[in-house]
This record gives structure tokens, C-alpha cells and sequence, in this order.
């Protein structure tokens, strides 16, 4: 999130739900458990049970990065390879400017803001937390096989865009 | 001929061990093992998505559960950073 914050007047960010990782009902990691961090839920069916998870997840935490939920056909999902979690920057022309490994593993919010950095130049944190950065859920930054982030020079500059819209919600 | 068969199935059964014996320290537990094969595994992909592939677009569901929109919208005046996950 702490990307976000830092760089949200420069680019825009969406955060996308995808099915779950380790539902009861699947692989559920202990850490998940009602002793500990409390979720418990199994893999939804429906795209209610989605909305109830998404809701719960960006209530409990405050998450201001604007939201969105894959729907049943998990277009999304198959169409950018993201479960279990996935980092990506698409560029003004619609291009894929950066893809990210796959996670949990490769998963590494780190050379999204070293791209963002490299364009908007770096923002430095007295003691940054590696955990503070843009991530959905429980997520590890390791060591990544994934490609390098390669900035080009932006089309447009950023000071003249404007933000864009959040989810729409009522 | 019947012993070329029995030294390959026990070959073979003593690299599933090993393998599965492998996978339980790498996933932590047995049954994590067991979950990463069943779950985990069928549905991680690489994908085919390369930097300066067209980005592919799909239908996403707002937060209220009736708006939907395309991620590319979004894409057109400034960068768009996209952040896939769930929950648990």
C-alpha cells in the first residue's frame, strides 16, 4: 500500500480479486486459522460469495487501492495467469510494461516501484517496511525470477492526467 | 527380464518418496504437500504474457456487486499498475 501512496499521483492502480488461494475448503494454511489471522473462508462459488470475501478483506484492512472482483468466468484470472498472486504495469499505449512473477514466491512489489521510481523518480522512506507495500493479501517478497522492470519514457506527462476513477460503488 | 521390471518400479517408487519427501519440507507439512498437488499446482500458470504484449482486457465487478467495468479503461492516460490477489 505504501506504493500506492507513494505514487498514486503518478499512476494508476486496480486491485483485482481472483478465486482464493487456501480456502477451507482447499489448501487453508494454518496461519489463516480463527486463532490467528481469522480467514476462514471457503472457495466461493458465486459471485456473491466473492463480493462478501472482497468486502470483508478491503473493510478489515481500509484498503484504499481501488478495487475490482473477477467474475465466475475468471476472465481476469486466466486471461493474465494471476492466481495466486501476480503483479503487472500496463502503459499508456495498452502495452504490457512490466510483468511480474509468479507468486507467492516471485511476487515482488519491489520492482514495481523500482519501474515507478525509474519514471517518477524514487521516494525515500526513513524505515520502510517491506510488508507496507501494494499487496492484496498475505503475500512474500522473495527473490524473483521475474523479469526485470524496463521504464520507458512516459507519453504523456503525468502531471497534465488525470486520476482515474475509482470502482464505481453505491 | 522380470528383474529389469522390478528394479524400475522400485526405482520409480523410490523417486515419488523422495519427491514427495521433498515437497513436504519445501510446503512445510505433508499435507501441505498434498495441498500444493491437488490445489496449488492445476491452477498456476506462467501465462503468455510478455512485456509489450497487448494488454489483455476483461470485465471486472465493482465492489457493490452491480457495476462492472474494463480494465482497459483504465489504461489510457497514465500507467496502470495491476494487483492480483485474494484473501486467505
Amino acid at each position: 500500500m505504501q506504493i500506492y501512496e507513494d505514487y498514486k499521483e503518478h499512476a494508476d492502480f486496480l486491485t483485482i480479486y481472483v478465486r482464493e488461494a487456501h480456502p477451507t475448503d482447499e489448501w487453508q494454511m494454518k496461519s489463516n486459522l480463527k486463532d490467528k489471522d481469522d480467514v476462514c473462508y471457503a472457495q466461493p462459488k458465486t459471485l456473491e460469495q466473492r463480493l462478501v470475501i472482497a468486502n470483508d478483506f478491503t473493510k478489515r484492512f481500509k484498503f484504499p487501492l481501488p478495487f475490482g472482483i473477477d467474475d465466475m468466468s475468471n476472465a481476469a484470472n486466466d486471461a493474465y495467469a494471476a492466481w495466486p498472486e501476480r503483479l503487472y504495469i500496463i502503459d499508456e499505449s495498452g502495452h504490457i510494461a512490466y510483468r511480474g512473477g509468479m507468486g507467492p514466491f516471485n511476487y515482488n512489489p519491489a520492482e514495481v516501484r523500482e519501474w515507478l521510481a525509474a519514471r517518477y523518480g524514487a521516494v525515500k522512506h526513513e524505515a520502510l517496511k517491506p510488508s507496507a507495500d501494494a499487496a492484496p493479501a498475505s503475500t512474500k517478497s522473495a527473490d524473483s525470477g521475474a523479469e526485470a522492470p524496463k521504464p520507458s519514457a512516459p507519453s504523456t506527462p503525468a502531471s497534465a492526467s488525470a486520476p482515474a476513477p475509482l470502482p464505481a460503488s453505491k | 527380464m522380470k528383474r529389469f521390471w522390478k528394479w524400475t518400479a522400485g526405482i520409480l517408487g523410490v523417486l515419488l518418496v523422495a519427491a514427495f519427501i521433498g515437497l513436504s519440507v519445501m510446503a512445510g507439512s505433508p499435507k501441505d504437500a498434498y495441498g500444493m498437488v491437488r490445489y496449488a499446482l492445476p491452477h498456476m500458470h506462467r501465462g503468455t504474457l510478455k512485456v509489450g504484449s497487448d494488454a489483455p482486457d476483461a470485465r471486472i465487478v465493482a465492489l457493490d456487486g452491480v457495476s462492472r467495468f474494463h480494465i482497459r479503461e483504465r489504461t489510457h492516460e497514465r500507467p496502470l499498475v495491476l494487483v492480483f490477489g485474494s484473501f486467505t
